[in-house]
């Protein structure tokens, strides 16, 4: 498509790009979000061989960091933020978490239950012997 | 060499799939001949096979579909015949045989029939009635299109050279696992929906797209056509969707080509996970087929009642609350495995509450009918009867949703019923109405109403004489997919599905009588004005067929009904005389990319089938030269000087206006 000069929509964007920036500011942006993924990222290694926090506590503090890394993911890499033309983006985002939860969720559900009441043949062994 | 891929590879002894396919090939080479000859070639080439016009490409998504339903057509006439005869006897086809004809009816009727065709009419149609000049991404819809004609030539290539899969359309585990399918039947089938699903995935991105990002001036979201929102709820479906196939095909296929074991009955696979994962995406999958045809029913209804659609945000809300509870039901289709009452509980009320917003479209369409001047075209009667067909199969489908009498109808002839009832009911009606209605936009003659209505008739009462039986055999206790039954009872029933059968080949007969009546009258039949049907969206404001860039305006919109509303406003204020101001307009170059890419797609995909290593080579560096020489092109648009656009406005707007002042002199 073209035409932009009586383009449909005023101030359109696509989705990921954003207006009026700098080649500075973007870099530095991109620099922030790296700097930010990598600090994440080797705290998530320190954490999991230290002995210095208690030791049930280090899953749940790999889960956060894990969280936080995809934060940073998305506000530094992939542009997601609050403003007027990103509704797309964070609609979109979000039907996508949804129907991942919705798939995996589900799909451990049913398959938890089958197991249960239809175990496999090993298991079903192991049980009544 | 050559991999598994020898002279037993071609079926010498069974005469049925041999002169079949002979047939075929003599049909399909008669063409090429005749297209070389006439020296149509370079035409067909410049203007249809390199296109990346939505127009075009959308007609040519129809056109495979029509011909792959044909096809399967001949599959299904097949297996009533079978079963018409099979009664304590092998009847005509031998059981692999009448195996590989069940799984490709199923395959070729969703992948390559109802795909396309819902694909077609949603390329042909969304960007006229969102006022823009084109998709998102044009050449991007290309690709599409070609990797979907490389899945279905593929599929119809089984038919001569090897075999196709003997596991239902489904190919479910551990039967279609190496160990039980040996054969490259299966791999026809994995790799075939694998080629195409990237095909369906694109033109789903595309489509998403277009509708968000594209639309003329004023088309704010609650001013859109309905079929634009369920063009944007199918396709959402189909973005979030596919890749769930895509995936449990890939995880096959590693199975099959590489010893994995994620679906084998041993070494730790789990038979079950398949099931759940295809049927993760087969019920959106069912939704992204039926909700483009809610929206062409909603505009057929709404245009033949000259009244706008009834309850329009409601039709919205249904609409994208289907979107999301598609996602949330896949289980009814396994209730008999085992998961047991809780889990089969919720999915059983998921399922009947989808059945809501369903019925809450049915009412709408009723309300709008209700009161208004109806005219019974042929659009119309398609969806009359879409409306009654589909309330049976809709209910029969509650009932199924219900777990325990989903145990006695599971995998019986009675559920063949129901998903045939809400298919060709739903879907296939739809596709109908569509190319009814639409066909004076795509070529500019409207097609001849007696036949259209003739094809109705046959078509409507065929399928009653078909399915009933069905739903009865069902009852009776005969199980789907039955080479021979020893059962007396259930033998009448399918010698009338059988006579039904012929009378839906009828409807189907008059069906192609239209098209060629219509285009050897097509003079008498020719739509001037761009609005035969009095229509009220955008598609109607530009000329039947529609300049290559569609709009020399991009329309104002200022409220729902744009186009009516402009018919209203024109009347009202007599003329308008001013001379508009033309500009230049930039449209996307043609381009074989979408060709090309397909040519080494197939390649690819044939060698993969027959384990033809170093042509798998070829083929990937084929597609992957292709993509780079693409994405380092330096034209991508040219343009269409203001005069021409001028030029070709001028006609248009003549037309229109000896038509507004003859409807104001009245």
């Amino acid at each position: 498509m073209s035409d932009r000069t009586d383009a449909p929509i005023e101030h359109d964007l696509a989705p990921g790009e954003e207006a009026q920036h700098t080649v500075g500011e973007r870099i530095l942006g991109y620099v922030v979000g790296l700097g930010l993924a990598l600090l994440l990222t080797a705290t998530s290694f320190f954490i999991a061989g230290t002995n210095l926090v208690w030791q049930p506590s280090i899953p749940v503090a790999l889960i956060v960091l894990a969280i936080a890394q995809m934060g940073v993911h998305l506000v530094f890499f992939l542009h997601i933020t609050t403003g007027a033309d990103n509704t797309n983006n964070v609609l979109a985002l979000a039907f996508g978490l949804l129907i991942v939860f919705l798939v995996v969720g589900g799909t451990v559900w049913i398959m938890a239950h089958l197991n249960q009441n239809m175990p496999p043949m090993d298991q079903f062994i192991r049980m009544h012997s | 060499m050559l991999g598994k891929l020898d002279w037993s590879a071609i079926p010498f002894g069974q005469p049925i799939p041999l002169i079949a396919g002979g047939v075929v090939l003599v049909g399909v080479l008669a063409v090429l001949m005749w297209v070389v000859v006439k020296g149509h070639l370079p035409y067909l080439w410049h203007e249809w096979i390199t296109s990346v016009d939505h127009k075009r490409i959308g007609v040519m998504y129809i056109l495979l579909a029509s011909v792959m339903l044909l096809r399967g057509g001949s599959d299904a006439i097949m297996m009533r015949i079978q079963q018409a005869i099979a009664f304590q006897s092998q009847g005509y086809l031998p059981p692999e045989h009448y195996n590989q004809i069940f799984s490709a009816h199923g395959t070729i009727m969703i992948f390559f029939v109802a795909m396309p065709f819902v694909i077609g009419l949603m390329n042909l149609v969304v960007p006229l009635q969102l006022g823009v000049r084109d998709v998102a991404f044009p050449t991007l819809n290309s690709v599409g299109f070609w990797l979907t004609a490389t899945g279905a030539l593929l599929v119809n290539l089984s038919l001569v050279v090897g075999e196709f899969a003997r596991t239902g359309w489904l190919a479910f585990p551990p039967l279609s696992e190496l160990s039980y399918s040996p054969g490259v039947g299966v791999d026809y089938y994995a790799w075939s929906l694998q080629i195409s699903g990237v095909g369906t995935l694109v033109a789903g991105i595309n489509l998403v797209t277009t509708v968000l990002k594209l639309r003329t001036k004023g088309m704010n979201y609650l001013r859109m056509p309905m079929f634009c929102w369920t063009t944007l709820a199918s396709n959402l479906l189909i973005v979030a969707a596919f890749p769930i196939l895509t995936a449990t095909l890939a995880m096959l296929l590693l199975d099959r080509y590489l010893g994995f074991h994620f679906f084998t009955n041993e070494a730790g696979g789990n038979v079950m996970m398949f099931m759940n994962l295809i049927w993760a995406w087969g019920h959106p999958e069912v939704y992204i087929l039926v909700l483009p045809a809610f929206g062409i029913f909603s505009e057929v209804v709404s245009t033949f009642s000259g009244k706008a659609l009834f309850g329009y945000r409601s039709m919205v809300l249904a609409t994208m609350a289907i979107c999301v509870i598609s996602f949330m039901v896949w289980l009814h289709h396994f209730f008999t495995m085992g998961a047991g009452p809780d889990v089969n509980a919720i999915f059983g009320i998921a399922s009947m509450i989808i059945a809501v917003p369903t019925g809450v479209k049915i009412y709408n369409w009723l309300f709008t009918m209700y009161g208004g001047r109806i005219r019974f075209a042929t659009p119309m009667l398609w969806a009359v009867g879409f409306m009654v067909t589909f309330i049976i199969g809709g209910l029969t489908g509650v009932l199924v949703a219900v777990p325990p009498a989903d145990f006695m109808l599971h995998n019986s002839m009675f559920l063949v019923a129901h998903f045939h009832n809400v298919i060709i009911g739903g879907v296939l009606f739809g596709a109908f109405a569509g190319f009814e209605y639409w066909f004076p936009k795509a070529f500019g003659f409207r097609l001849d109403e007696r036949w259209g209505k003739l094809a109705f008739w046959f078509t409507f009462s065929g399928f009653y004489i078909t399915f009933v039986p069905l739903y009865v055999a069902g009852m009776l206790g005969m199980t789907r997919r039955m080479q021979h039954y020893d059962v007396a009872e259930w033998r009448p029933w399918m010698i009338v599905a059988a006579i039904g059968m012929a009378v839906l080949s009828i409807g189907v007969i008059c069906q192609i009588m239209q098209l060629v009546v219509s285009i050897r009258n097509r003079e008498a039949l020719r739509d001037r004005t761009g609005d035969p049907w009095d229509g009220r969206s955008l598609e109607w404001a530009t000329s039947s067929p529609p300049p290559v860039f569609n709009f020399a305006f991009h329309p104002d919109v200022r409220g729902e009904d744009a186009y009516w509303d402009m018919k209203v406003h024109a009347r009202k204020q007599a003329l308008e005389h001013a001379v508009p101001e033309y500009h230049d307009i930039e449209m996307p170059r043609n381009s074989p990319t979408g060709f090309v890419c397909a040519f080494f797609a197939t390649v690819m995909g044939f060698a993969l089938i027959w384990h033809i290593w170093w042509m798998v080579i070829l083929g990937a560096i084929g597609a992957f030269a292709t993509f780079v020489v693409f994405a380092w092109r330096d034209h991508d648009e040219y343009v269409i000087p203001a005069a021409e656009v001028a030029a070709i406005d001028r006609v248009n707007l003549e037309e229109r206006r000896s038509l507004v002042s003859m409807a104001g002199a009245v």
